[in-house]
């Protein structure tokens, strides 16, 4: 499958502090790509290099199969931080600018203002709008003219609840009608439910990337406890379907996938083993993303 | 480049700013003029009856002169503008928007230029319009034009004035700090260090700092005038060394500016 976008090496530094180590990853096609991290670990950076406001001190990225970069920009809708416009200008005429760089219709303005319900107050200024109706206009502002890629920076930042159901089920939306979408986001639960792709990075280092499904796979702990630990250990290292086992605190933990208690106990048992104790613990997200991006 | 400038008429066509500032150098220039010509300001005492030494320059030829050398304070107007439209980017932060949208940072960076460089055509167009009508008013048309090589300095002039005003606000990125900068240096420290140099050096090294060189182009009409009646000076510069190392400046500002935004983060 083609590539939106792959990034070979980028590494950028302000000063002493090192935003980003070596980067690399790609964008497949038909993706929602999630950058996850916490505050500060280089997302905005990192979009910020690919979208040409920020020089890369290292590495070289490319987009849309080596298009043009000033070309490509063209075809993606982007929202980097917080939303720029004109103050001074309306809604209308400031997507008639963006319209013209892009090189699109005029006419898509009435559209993607629609789109995200702006569209009476088209000819407010700018400066008269609240935090998430800028918030809105930048995401209208992306969508038009229908790009191949967007590019969103925490786009549901400043909205209200039901602001962030909308746009996120917007993105869904959007994905299956063919667009990629590289979205940033430091909240582990929105990548969840809206990526498909995710790239994890801490402190400027890439910590992961892949399929959401396997980068933040549920991962089961299962407690087991009985006389004898090690025979225990032992016995339970022949089982295929446990990943890691570990004796801690006088317990033994299991961890796995898809683990089904009942027949741990019948194994156990049929080895001549009586479990005293024996309970699944579900791994939260949230603590994997802890575990993974504070070790 | 019709598709930047463009873009750049886009912004500016609803900034009431805009409109105001140009308003100020279009309608101050004649009113200003025409106030000397008709001798409500005078400059030589005498009352109602007294002489009015300004006032005798608005005929072709010297009338290009004349109102060069007002263009030359009025043109702190558009200046002015050139800074609130530049920094206005960096405020609005629509500097990176632009790029991100898909403009190259060249093409950013050239549709300013060419602002300034049709700004500098307007200012140049309107003294000449204004310049003709005072010429007709107070002389013989069939003078026309005279000494229109000042025309071309006040292009020259204009370019200079606002190139300088876009470079200073790529420095220094807010309007407030930008504007009192330019004032500082175009009002106080260019004259103070020009003639502090021509004073060491017993040269005329410091008319050639960068908006002297293109005010020394547009003296005022009664220096000139009491200037020509001393001894000429043949180590004086000529008015196309003026030309020259203005445009020198120009080019300066402007690889300056374009290596300071290629390179840098924005």
């Amino acid at each position: 499958m083609e590539n939106i976008l792959s990034l070979t090496n980028i590494s950028k530094s302000y000063g002493n502090i090192q935003a980003l180590k070596n980067v690399s990853f790609e964008v497949p096609a038909g993706s929602v790509f999630g950058i996850l991290g916490p505050n500060g670990s280089g997302k905005t950076t990192l979009l910020g290099i690919v979208l040409d406001v920020l020089k890369a001190d290292n590495g070289n990225f490319s987009w849309l199969n080596g298009m043009n970069p000033d070309d490509a920009r063209k075809q993606i809708g982007s929202l980097l931080e917080t939303p720029n416009f004109y103050h001074y200008l309306s809604a209308f005429d400031n997507l008639e600018i963006v319209g013209v760089i892009k090189q699109k219709d005029k006419k898509d303005r009435e559209r993607v203002l629609k789109a995200v319900g702006l569209y009476e107050r088209k000819d407010s200024k700018f400066q008269t709008f609240s935090l998430g109706m800028k918030q809105r206009l930048a995401i209208g502002s992306a969508l038009l003219g229908n790009p191949k890629v967007l590019v969103l920076d925490e786009p549901t930042n400043g909205l209200d609840p039901a602001g962030i159901a909308e746009i996120r089920s917007m993105i869904k939306e959007l994905n299956r009608s063919g667009i990629t979408v590289v979205m940033a986001s430091h909240l582990l639960d929105e990548v969840e439910k809206v990526c498909t792709h995710v790239a994890i990075l801490k402190r400027g280092d890439l910590l992961l990337s892949g399929k959401v499904e396997e980068v933040l796979s549920n991962e089961d702990r299962v407690e087991l406890k009985a006389d004898d630990l090690s025979q225990l250990e032992n016995i339970l290292k022949e089982l295929s379907s446990l990943q890691k086992i570990q004796i801690s605190d006088g317990f033994v933990y299991a961890y796995g996938h898809d683990l089904d208690l009942k027949f741990i106990n019948q194994y156990c048992m049929q080895k001549g083993i009586v479990l005293s104790h024996l309970l699944q613990k579900k791994k939260s997200l949230e603590s994997k993303f802890i575990e993974l991006t504070e070790k | 480049m019709q598709h930047l400038l463009f873009i750049e008429w886009l912004k500016i066509k609803r900034y009431r700013t805009f409109w105001i500032l140009v308003g100020f150098f279009a309608v101050l220039l004649p009113l200003w003029n025409y106030g000397i010509s008709n001798g409500i300001m005078k400059l030589g005492g005498g009352g109602k009856e007294g002489i009015n030494v300004i006032s005798q320059a608005y005929s072709f030829s010297n009338v290009w002169q004349n109102l060069g050398f007002w263009t030359s304070i009025f043109i702190i107007f558009l200046s002015i503008l050139i800074v609130i439209l530049s920094t206005n980017e960096y405020q609005f932060r629509t500097n990176r928007q632009n790029i991100i949208d898909g403009l190259s940072r060249l093409q950013f960076y050239h549709a300013k230029w060419l602002l300034i460089l049709s700004l500098s055509v307007f200012s140049t167009l309107y003294v000449f319009i204004t310049g003709t009508v005072f010429g007709a008013q107070y002389g013989d048309i069939s003078y026309f034009p005279g000494k229109i090589e000042y025309l071309f300095y006040v292009w020259v002039l204009s370019l200079n004035y606002m190139g300088f005003a876009f470079i200073l606000s790529l420095f220094f990125k807010r309007s407030g700090i930008t504007i009192g900068i330019f004032f500082l240096y175009s009002m106080i420290l260019e004259s103070l260090a020009g003639k502090f140099l021509n004073w060491q050096t017993d040269s005329y090294i410091g008319n050639y700092m960068p908006l002297q060189c293109s005010d020394e182009l547009l003296p005022f009409p009664i220096m000139d005038m009491v200037r020509s009646m001393l001894p000429k000076d043949s180590s004086a510069p000529t008015a196309t060394i003026y030309v020259i190392v203005s445009l020198a400046w120009i080019i300066i500002y402007y690889i300056t500016g374009r290596q300071k935004l290629l390179r840098s983060d924005w």
